[in-house]
């Protein structure tokens, strides 16, 4: 295990020179790497973990972490139900135009320590400065409470988590490791883990890493039939019901 | 636990055998698709209600035809009149599932939902119940007794009438195309195969001979699901190939365990089971919209 790390922080280093992309004097060098770059959904998926590893470059181990794993941007809406004439119907839908469909925050220590508000906010560190209002709320309604709403819901399912000062764990030397538990439920797409390196409450660099989860095997097969052939797909499905029912009438016509 | 390629979740595969098979054992005794109680299950154990209702119209389909084979085999079913209820059906699924997209995009399918099912169940339960009651204490002829006054009722009235021998019947082609209609549009908005409605207005409205109704309610189901599973597969990519194969092993086995026992059971006692399992079901739909619910937001569809 130790000669692994080793070796992966070595490949780390070695990828360090920078592939500048972002604007400003943040750097986007930041030494980290996914323990798996595909993750592979079979029939016997349940869920998976992505592991990011990653090096503070700073000799005295200064600053702190912070990795952001997200899923893709997809529109999401919120109702709150109402009452009328005693019964409780949904109210009108908010719609979000971007929301992230996974995400994960984790860093070193409580994030409000690490980062102002306000880099919080445009660095997206939080899964509601993610979240992008399409359409006004109804009148006299709070956004943020929309907001905080899918925050929560998606919370209770699995879907954003935010465990703050337990997520990444610092070593000697500078390396860090963030684990994400990723629920079996989170969509299948291509995902992104993003690392930051704050110090004094300033970003100092990042680094984004692709990860991708995609279908193998049967899983594959059926879901392309699904998406591709969709009339073959569903004429297969009525075949099956019907020779499943036939079936079961046959064997259970005797006795 | 196997991974579901389109509902895209695990499930643990006996949870999922077990419910269909209860489901598919009450569905072989009344004679009813079992989709108003499959459904809302699926919903239950986490499948995305798209993928529940869709995936559940294949398992309806499979367990109609299996229940319909074998009524078949004891000439219990009217396929003149089916085919009236099926024409009928097939239109009505259509309008049905424009319909389901149009409330789902002003989020108030699930209102729409619950109170179908409350002011639907509590009606048939009701009267199911009453009737069945009153059969069992050897009240005579309660049926006739209800209807006295229209012994030939509107489908008599109607033209384009058609002979139905096995029902022994001469009406209206209509009723039957009105009903067929509805069901078929109730079934693509309720996720359920409508057999819970059609039987007993086959027997009430249409006055067709008990033995005939099951096996002819299941063929119209059968076309019905049928066709729905191939409109969501094709339109909405909902229907899930491995969750509707293990719905199905559960739900034929149990409904056909269901039909020996229903066979032994007589009729009103059947009905008397079904309408107190209506009117429940319809109580606690409507308990659920009437209680403060313990969180007020809930998350739309996507798009």
């Amino acid at each position: 295990m130790k000669a692994l790390l080793a070796a992966l922080i070595l490949l780390l280093l070695a990828q360090a020179p920078a592939r500048a992309q972002q604007a400003g004097d943040v750097a986007s060098d930041l030494p980290a790497a996914v323990a798996e770059e595909r993750i592979s959904v079979s029939s016997a998926y349940r869920g998976s973990v992505i592991d990011v590893w990653g090096v503070n470059p700073d000799r005295r181990g200064r600053g702190d972490v912070v990795v952001v794993v997200r899923g893709p941007d997809q529109p999401a809406t919120v109702m709150r139900k109402r009452r009328v004439f005693g019964l409780w119907v949904n109210g009108d839908p908010v719609r979000f135009a971007q929301a992230p469909s996974f995400f994960a925050v984790l860093s070193n220590r409580p994030l409000r320590q690490i980062a102002s508000p306000s880099s919080i906010w445009s660095l997206e560190l939080d899964p509601a400065a993610s979240a992008q209002l399409e359409s006004a709320v109804p009148a006299g309604a709070d956004p943020s409470e929309y907001r905080a709403a899918l925050v929560r819901l998606r919370g209770a399912q699995g879907l954003y988590l935010d465990n703050d000062r337990t997520g990444v764990t610092m070593y000697a030397g500078g390396l860090f490791r963030a684990r994400v538990q990723l629920p079996a439920n989170a969509p299948i797409a291509d995902y992104h883990a993003d690392t930051y390196l704050f110090r004094d409450g300033r970003l100092i660099s990042s680094q984004r890493i692709p990860i991708r989860i995609a279908r193998v095997g049967i899983e594959r097969r059926i879901h392309d039939l699904a998406t591709n052939y969709s009339m073959i797909y569903g004429i297969l499905c009525v075949m099956m019901a019907l020779a499943g029912g036939w079936l079961a009438a046959f064997v259970f016509r005797r006795s | 636990m196997i991974y579901l390629p389109i509902a895209e979740m695990p499930v643990n595969v006996l949870v999922v055998l077990l419910v269909s098979g209860v489901v598919g054992f009450v569905s072989g005794l009344v004679g009813v698709g079992g989709g108003f109680i499959m459904t809302p299950a699926l919903i239950l154990l986490g499948i995305p209600s798209p993928v529940a209702v869709a995936t559940g119209a294949s398992q309806i389909a499979a367990t109609s035809f299996s229940g319909m084979i074998s009524l078949a085999r004891r000439k219990s079913v009217d396929w003149r009149m089916g085919l009236l209820l099926s024409i009928g059906g097939v239109a009505g699924s259509v309008s049905g599932v424009s319909l389901f997209h149009r409330l789902l995009e002003i989020g108030q399918l699930d209102l729409i939902i619950s109170l179908c099912y409350i002011v639907l169940l509590a009606l048939i339960g009701a009267l199911m119940l009453t009737e069945s009651i009153a059969v069992i204490n050897k009240r005579p002829n309660p049926s006739r007794a209800i209807f006295s006054r229209s012994a030939r009722g509107i489908s008599h009235q109607l033209p384009f009438r058609m002979r139905f021998p096995r029902s022994g019947l001469y009406i209206s082609v209509i009723p039957p195309l009105v009903l067929g209609f509805f069901i078929g549009a109730l079934a693509a908005i309720m996720g359920v195969g409508g057999g819970f409605i059609l039987a007993p207005a086959m027997i009430y409205l249409l006055r067709m001979p008990t033995n005939v109704v099951i096996g002819t309610s299941l063929f119209q189901i059968l076309v019905v699901t049928a066709f729905i599973v191939l409109l969501q597969a094709s339109m909405t990519h909902t229907v899930d190939l491995v969750l509707s194969a293990i719905l199905m092993l559960g739900g034929v086995i149990g409904a056909q365990l269901g039909a020996r026992l229903g066979a032994r059971l007589r009729g009103e006692q059947i009905r008397a089971i079904l309408g107190a399992i209506l009117a429940a079901w319809s109580v606690k739909f409507l308990f659920d919209l009437v209680v403060t619910p313990s969180e007020l937001f809930l998350l739309g569809s996507g798009a």
